[in-house]
């Protein structure tokens, strides 16, 4: 009873996380630029992988291996919010510092 | 009143036993990776406090934990926000950034906050300099400040930082 149960919030979980991860995706498609890509690409995809990470948890066959799983969902977060501002910054700066205008050269 | 940042050698060990659980983690508990594992640890620990000196901006626990609550509740609500505007056919977005004076000291929490906004709804940190932060919103209309002012809170607990009073946006 109990295995099933967790079994079913598992799958819903991992669903759940798949969505996510597939409405990051959608994102690059669906926004018109760079900056509002990255905004959907980060969240969605930290939502994505920590509902992955918390699906994984009741498998993981000891405590050291639950915490490593927590370990990736949260150096995957330090990556994502860093490599997002350093892709920001770049586009940011092709316009010279400013927000983006028609008449800028660059 | 600031406290003096903590002696290198408290630093190595503190920076030590941090470093023993992560590797516990990444070993999986394996007792044979201990050898090899403490050789690392130590050269690392000796490494960081040779790159990133003591500060004098500790991680309190009690306020860890909360900024950890906050984070994870606001997760949800940024990634459903994402996906709510992704799925909804007129894709209510108003795209613009806004420049804010952080009352964070700099160093480590301004880092962090920079890093959580990223990923927290409708914020992308952008630009930092000195203690101005730029940030690329999602939808401007929006209000955008008291969330900023909010993650500033939650970080400046984490660090045990009590801040001033705001001092104004500039857009």
């Amino acid at each position: 009873m109990f295995d099933g149960l967790v079994i079913a919030v598992q799958l819903v979980l991992l669903v759940a996380g798949c969505v996510f991860f597939a409405l990051g995706s959608l994102g690059l498609f669906r926004f018109p630029d760079t900056l509002t890509r990255i905004h959907a690409l980060t969240k969605a995809d930290n939502l994505g992988l920590g509902f992955i990470v918390l699906a994984l948890l009741p498998l993981a066959p000891s405590f050291a291996a639950g915490f490593k799983t927590l370990l990736i969902w949260v150096v995957a977060l330090a990556a994502s919010a860093t490599s997002a501002h350093l892709v920001a910054r770049a586009v940011r700066g092709n316009t010279s510092g400013g927000p983006r205008t028609e008449d800028d050269d660059g | 009143m600031q406290p003096a940042p903590a002696s290198p050698i408290a630093t190595f060990a503190a920076r030590a036993v941090m470093l023993a659980v992560v590797w516990w983690m990444l070993t999986v508990g394996d007792p044979s990776a201990w050898g090899f594992g403490a050789v690392v640890i130590a050269l690392v620990a000796a490494l960081s406090v040779l790159l990133f000196p003591p500060s004098i901006h500790r991680l309190r626990p009690l306020g860890l934990l909360q900024f950890m609550a906050y984070f994870l509740g606001h997760s949800v609500i940024a990634g459903v926000d994402v996906a709510r505007r992704l799925l909804t056919p007129s894709l209510p977005i108003k795209p613009g950034e806004i420049t804010l004076s952080l009352r964070l000291p700099e160093g480590g929490p301004r880092w962090l906050l920079a890093n959580t906004l990223s990923l927290m709804p409708g914020t992308l940190s952008v630009h930092l300099e000195e203690n101005q932060l730029t940030v690329h919103c999602l939808d401007t209309s929006d209000a955008i400040e008291p969330g900023v002012r909010q993650a500033e809170f939650q970080v400046a607990r984490a660090f045990g930082i009590t801040l001033d009073p705001p001092e104004g946006v500039r857009a």
